[in-house]
């Protein structure tokens, strides 16, 4: 916890719950497409939806995640009939991070090789990952 | 064998200095050290890019060669993102493109590998 607190200090007083153990199997854009059993990421050792380009970028990520449904939205707000993506990226443009919203309108990221936790959107922020930059939605399941 | 890549360039200036002929425990030690640095530094990171940019990965592939039974040894008892630097150290590149991502049976077939190559 005092871990995760000095990577993300944002997390500090914030009520974070760590919802997993430490796991390199799989990583925040795996755990946002609910795959636990890939590590996800546009690069030559990582798993990447067939036809979607394999560049670092906020477009790569968005149309990753449009093969699973995702279509743009406006704004990370919580919207009862939709599930939420969020991705944040470095000063430069580059994608860092995605983290998935929950009902509860809470957010569940996968923290590199890290525990998951659950957390607010913006309590990642920093030097780490950046800051939010887009946003995906698409409909929620029945019984979600 | 034939593919070593060291790119010095990305490498901290405290990294390089020690690399080129480190062996036997000397070698071992610095490869522990820098291990360390990495695992500590990239853990947050999702970004596998980010995480074989690190100065502590470039230094690992600039000890060269003779590192490739130490890393062979690390990826086997704690699997990680040690693929791209076998690859530029070995020339080899045993994992089929069905597995990537899956960083147990990458592992596998990396462990597999040298041990058919005589690494492990």
């Amino acid at each position: 916890m005092d871990n995760l607190e000095s990577l993300f200090p944002g997390l500090r007083g914030s009520g974070y719950l760590v919802t997993s153990r430490e796991d390199v199997r799989y990583n925040c854009v795996a755990w946002a497409a609910e795959d636990a059993e890939h590590w996800w990421w546009p690069d030559e050792d990582s798993y990447w939806p067939e036809g979607v380009a394999r560049e670092e970028t906020i477009a790569a990520l968005v149309a990753a995640f449009e093969k699973l449904g995702f279509v743009p939205c406006n704004g990370s707000l919580l919207e009862e009939a939709y599930e939420k993506v969020a991705i944040y990226a470095a000063p430069d443009g580059i994608p860092t991070h995605v983290a998935r919203q929950l009902p509860s309108g809470l957010w569940s990221s996968k923290l590199g090789q890290l525990q998951d936790i659950e957390h607010r959107l913006e309590d990642l922020g920093g030097a780490l990952y950046g800051h939010y930059a887009n946003c995906l939605k698409r409909e929620r399941p029945v019984g979600r | 064998m034939s593919q070593a890549k060291t790119e010095p360039s990305s490498a901290e200036p405290s990294h390089q200095a020690q690399s080129p002929l480190l062996k036997g425990p000397d070698l071992e030690r610095r490869f522990r050290e820098l291990v360390s640095e990495w695992r500590a530094e990239v853990a947050p990171l999702s970004s596998s890019t980010a995480r074989v940019q690190h100065p502590a990965y470039r230094a690992i592939i600039a000890l060269g060669p003779a590192v490739v039974p130490l890393l062979l040894r690390e990826l086997e008892q704690r699997p990680n993102h040690w693929f791209a630097a076998l690859r530029s150290l070995t020339g080899a590149d045993p994992v089929p493109l069905a597995d990537r991502g899956r960083i147990g049976a990458m592992t596998e077939a990396w462990v597999t590998w040298g041990k058919e190559h005589g690494y492990l």
